[in-house]
């Protein structure tokens, strides 16, 4: 059994699964709905900001550096079309809402950054 | 129609190397036009408006907004040619008096003008489908039958606009024929595209999709044949029968829609995504045919012929099932997650220029059917302060319909004309000095009824 749910990406960026949060991280002209967590200590990857290379997010928590590439292998299966997208979720019985939150990841790489913990 | 050269400067609009093949290709003489609306029976003329393609730029590729633009309608008549060029046209009187322009449609040089230009005109006209759709995450065969069932779902709950538009439109019977020639663009040709992906061997799944074009082509039997009893239904409306009568009045997003299935099946990479696609399209053919019957119903009771839809009706629930269980997801289980997406993504593309063909079908319905209030939005629209294009209508000129891109205000300047936007309906009498706004992507052909006319196109500022 899998649940169907809808999003307006114009309104809405962020999908809360019981106590976990997804959040859309856009990579160049895709979108991809990826688990708010870093594999460090569970810091919001949301507000993480990229490295000036682009290919990593540095976690606002500890600084962990995590590979865009490994983020995006735990996504949820999505399909967007235009701003509409169906993400297709397991049957698990939690609630399930979709909300509009700030997402640093998906602003320009910040310049300022500083090599600090990498990622595990 | 004829847009004055001096206003139009061809080579320099339409871009680089594919604008210019393509001007090659659409002032060929085949693609000219002759002073008729609908065309004669001859499958190999059409009427690509060589003057208007001449304005169109070439190089910038219409984007996901910007699926009315003119450029995105004259790809797509382009396209649909060189698909079509690839299957066999004959015409039903026989060949006699045709065999010229049978050796030039399929002849060498416009043979090598269309395979020179092709795989660059998709990109153009279909590039917006990536910028559109993306699929991520574990696609797994679980995944792929949740969305299936989803957007099917979605599908049938959802009323159609093009039919709920004629439903609603002042003059129904008008509208209701404007929808049967867009349907007619695959009616009257149908399966063609499928017909390319039939070849090879793909095991069990193979055999599924040639179930399905055995029924499309009536079992072998030419009055079972749907293009058969798809020409009884516009016989039945004492509309013309033969392939392409109505070229001049199909419509950007059913002509894409058309090309999609063209599209995927001329490239067999693609075709785990035809094979989405496809299913979708046979998953909402049926409940789609079931409120067509009622809106036809209600409008014409018995006098229409509905067979067509009947079949579809009926068949198509079968070849949703057999597209779902024995196409879609059997590939699926057979070929694993690595092809998932491409289904996926066959499916969101299919459901994507389906949505297209109904927007645009609806907007045409409801634009022609209210040209009185568009003649008054004519006079309050804000003109632009470039000079507008001048369009001289001779009675032996070439008729032809196009769309552009913004807003515009059409003005008589001298003669009248007659304004043309559905095939069977009445055209818009304009004399001297009356004008009425064209809304950008809304198609519109103008001929003039009196021995010499001239019109003034004004670029409408946006507001």
């Amino acid at each position: 059994m899998a649940r169907v749910i809808v999003m307006d990406l114009s309104r809405h960026n962020t999908v809360m699964i019981g106590h976990d949060r997804y959040f859309v991280l856009h990579e160049g002209e895709r979108s991809v709905l990826v688990r708010d967590h870093c594999p460090h200590r569970g810091g919001p990857l949301s507000l993480a900001r990229r490295t000036p290379d682009g290919r990593r997010l540095s976690c606002p928590w500890h600084g962990t550096k995590v590979g865009v590439s490994a983020v995006k292998r735990s996504c949820l299966p999505m399909v967007r079309s235009g701003d509409e997208a169906v993400v297709v979720l397991p049957e698990t019985g939690v609630p399930v809402s979709v909300i509009h939150k700030e997402i640093l990841a998906n602003l320009p790489p910040d310049p300022t950054h500083d090599e600090g913990a990498e990622s595990r | 129609m004829t847009v004055q050269p001096q206003a139009a400067p061809a080579a320099t609009r339409a871009g680089g190397t594919l604008g210019k093949r393509v001007l090659a290709f659409a002032g060929h003489p085949l693609f000219r036009g002759d002073a008729q609306v609908v065309h004669g029976r001859n499958p190999y003329r059409r009427m690509l408006v060589p003057g208007s393609l001449a304005e169109s730029d070439f190089d910038s590729p219409p984007g996901p907004g910007e699926w009315a633009a003119h450029r995105s309608l004259a790809a797509h008549r382009l396209l649909g040619t060189f698909y079509e060029a690839e299957t066999v046209l004959l015409p039903e009187q026989g060949l006699d008096g045709l065999y010229e322009d049978f050796d030039l449609f399929y002849g060498r040089d416009l043979k090598e003008l269309r395979e020179g230009s092709v795989s660059e005109l998709e990109r153009f006209a279909f590039g917006c489908l990536d910028e559109a759709v993306d699929v991520s995450g574990a696609a797994t065969p679980e995944v792929l039958e949740a969305y299936f069932q989803h957007v099917v779902e979605e599908a049938a709950a959802g009323p159609s606009p093009a039919l709920t538009a004629i439903a609603n439109a002042r003059d129904r019977k008008s509208a209701a024929d404007l929808y049967l020639v867009q349907l007619a663009l695959d009616g009257l040709t149908e399966a063609s595209a499928m017909s390319r992906n039939l070849a090879g061997a793909y095991g069990p799944e193979q055999s599924a999709l040639f179930k399905i074009f055995i029924d499309e082509f009536g079992y072998g039997v030419y009055d079972a044949k749907h293009t058969t009893i798809f020409a009884k239904m516009l016989r039945s409306r004492a509309m013309a029968t033969h392939v392409h009568a109505y070229w001049n009045f199909y419509l950007a997003g059913p002509l894409a829609t058309n090309n999609y299935y063209y599209y995927l099946s001329r490239d067999h990479a693609k075709f785990f995504r035809y094979a989405g696609a496809v299913t979708y399209a046979e998953a909402v053919f049926a409940p789609a045919f079931v409120e067509m019957i009622k809106v036809f119903r209600g409008i014409f009771g018995d006098t229409v012929d509905l067979h067509y839809c009947d079949e579809h009706a009926h068949i198509d629930e079968h070849h949703g099932r057999i597209t779902r269980d024995q196409v879609l997801l059997a590939l699926a289980g057979r070929h694993g997650p690595r092809v998932v997406p491409e289904l996926l993504r066959g499916i969101a593309e299919a459901r994507l220029v389906g949505g297209w063909f109904e927007d645009d079908t609806a907007a045409q319905i409801r634009w022609a059917d209210d040209l009185p209030r568009h003649r008054e939005l004519a006079g309050s629209a804000r003109t632009g302060s470039e000079p507008p294009l001048r369009v001289a209508l001779t009675a032996d000129g070439p008729f032809g319909t196009r769309s552009h891109d913004g807003d515009v205000v059409l003005e008589v300047e001298r003669g009248e004309a007659d304004l043309v936007t559905t095939p069977t309906g009445p055209p818009e009498r304009l004399t001297r000095g009356e004008a009425v706004l064209i809304p950008g992507g809304r198609l519109y052909g103008v001929r003039p009824a009196t021995p010499e006319a001239a019109c003034l196109l004004h670029a409408v500022s946006p507001a």
